[in-house]
């Protein structure tokens, strides 16, 4: 059986333009691994949002998922930490098993 | 479908500004678009905090909406002139172009003139915010697909004219199809939204399109020039602002600036505010 390591998973929910300011942190924290996802909608306590593809991604939101190390996942976290508040951005850290863990 | 509209119209726009030239009138149109799209968002502000009764923040981005333009009302304005016999000058697509951004600008200075500066902080590198604002993916296109047509001209519009002229219609149609179901959409979703406010999200367009066309006739334009113009200044933007106001106002409700330009003064200004601006230009042209 393929030898897993664990590693942390983050995933960030984040407005469409907000993207490239989370994936320049990620890059500062030397994450190698990441993905966005789109959303097709979902709810808060603000309310709904609707990917409505005309409203140049202000009402849209999309999944930043990254796999890391451990150091790597805290120092990213920390970057973030003065953005939750002002955007609304939802952060969830967690533990994944990887194969080849150099990977990440 | 709204990469479609933005290039058709703007590559048709410089292959009429290359067929007619450049003209004096093209200057005095930018100069008026830039004029408006400044001063706009300040009149809708302080309406906005006053008959309104918006916070500083939640103002300041809504007016910037309203100072900027909606290029699909634009498209369906130029549509609706062009089939009664009065068509646009080519030149106008420029106007567009411009009158995107300025009212960011002012928007953002109304916010840090008149917001609660303890309130919240949007974090944003000046770059990032720039970017946003001058090099946004509608300013780009519009502004992109006008220098082509305008560069190819008729002859080298001509090969891909079956594509950006024949199937238009057809393609704003759908647009505007789909454009009615997201705005009933948000407009159900609307929480935020007062009865104030909606009246304003249907004052506003009505006079700004009343200070546009008069504007436009002021300074000499055609009527369908003036009428564009008026269209101009009535519509407001649901695409390049909130991307930008999301990014430099996070605190201000993006609910609500979508649903008051999206939902309300979109639908009002397709139905019945291209009709009453245009009869306001021919008269204005008129007199």
């Amino acid at each position: 059986m393929a030898k897993t390591v664990i590693r942390k998973k983050i995933e960030v929910l984040v407005d469409m333009p907000l993207l490239s300011r989370i994936e320049k942190l990620a890059e500062q924290a030397a994450i190698k691994f990441f993905m966005v996802l789109p959303t097709r909608g979902g709810g808060t306590e603000q309310g709904r949002w609707y990917d409505d593809r005309v409203t140049g991604g202000a009402g849209t939101k999309v999944l930043f998922s990254a796999i890391t190390t451990e150091e790597n996942a805290s120092n990213f976290i920390n970057a973030l930490e003065p953005l939750l508040d002002s955007y609304g951005i939802i952060v969830t850290r967690s533990d994944v098993e990887v194969i080849r863990s150099a990977k990440f | 479908m709204s990469l479609y509209l933005m290039a058709a119209i703007g590559l048709k726009g410089g292959v009429e500004v290359n067929s007619a030239g450049f003209t004096p009138d093209l200057i005095v149109a930018a100069l008026a678009g830039l004029a408006l799209s400044c001063l706009i968002p300040i009149g809708a502000f302080f309406a906005l905090r006053s008959f309104g009764r918006l916070d500083a923040v939640n103002a300041s981005a809504v007016a910037a909406h309203y100072g900027s333009v909606s290029v699909v009302t634009f498209v369906t304005g130029a549509e609706f002139l062009t089939t009664n016999g009065m068509g646009a000058a080519g030149y106008m697509v420029a106007v567009l172009a411009l009158m995107e951004t300025p009212a960011i600008i002012v928007g953002l200075f109304l916010a840090s003139r008149y917001g609660d500066k303890s309130k919240g902080s949007a974090h944003q590198t000046r770059g990032e915010l720039l970017h946003e604002t001058l090099l946004n993916g509608s300013v780009v296109l519009l502004t992109g697909s006008f220098l082509i047509g305008l560069i190819a001209g008729k002859d080298g519009f001509a090969p891909i004219a079956p594509v950006f002229e024949t199937g238009f219609r057809g393609i704003l149609c759908l647009f505007l199809l789909d454009m009615g179901l997201v705005a009933a959409r948000r407009l159900r979703e609307a929480k935020s939204l007062t009865l104030r406010l909606t009246v304003l999200a249907i004052i506003f367009p009505v006079v700004n399109g009343m200070i546009g066309a008069s504007l436009g006739a002021l300074v000499g334009l055609d009527a369908g020039s003036t009428a564009a113009l008026a269209i101009l200044a009535a519509s407001a933007s649901y695409i390049a602002v909130p991307a930008a106001m999301r990014l430099a106002l996070p605190q201000a409700d993006s609910g609500l600036y979508l649903t008051m330009s999206l939902a309300v003064t979109f639908p009002f200004n397709i139905i019945f505010g291209i009709p009453f601006y245009t009869y306001l230009a021919t008269t204005f042209a008129q007199g």
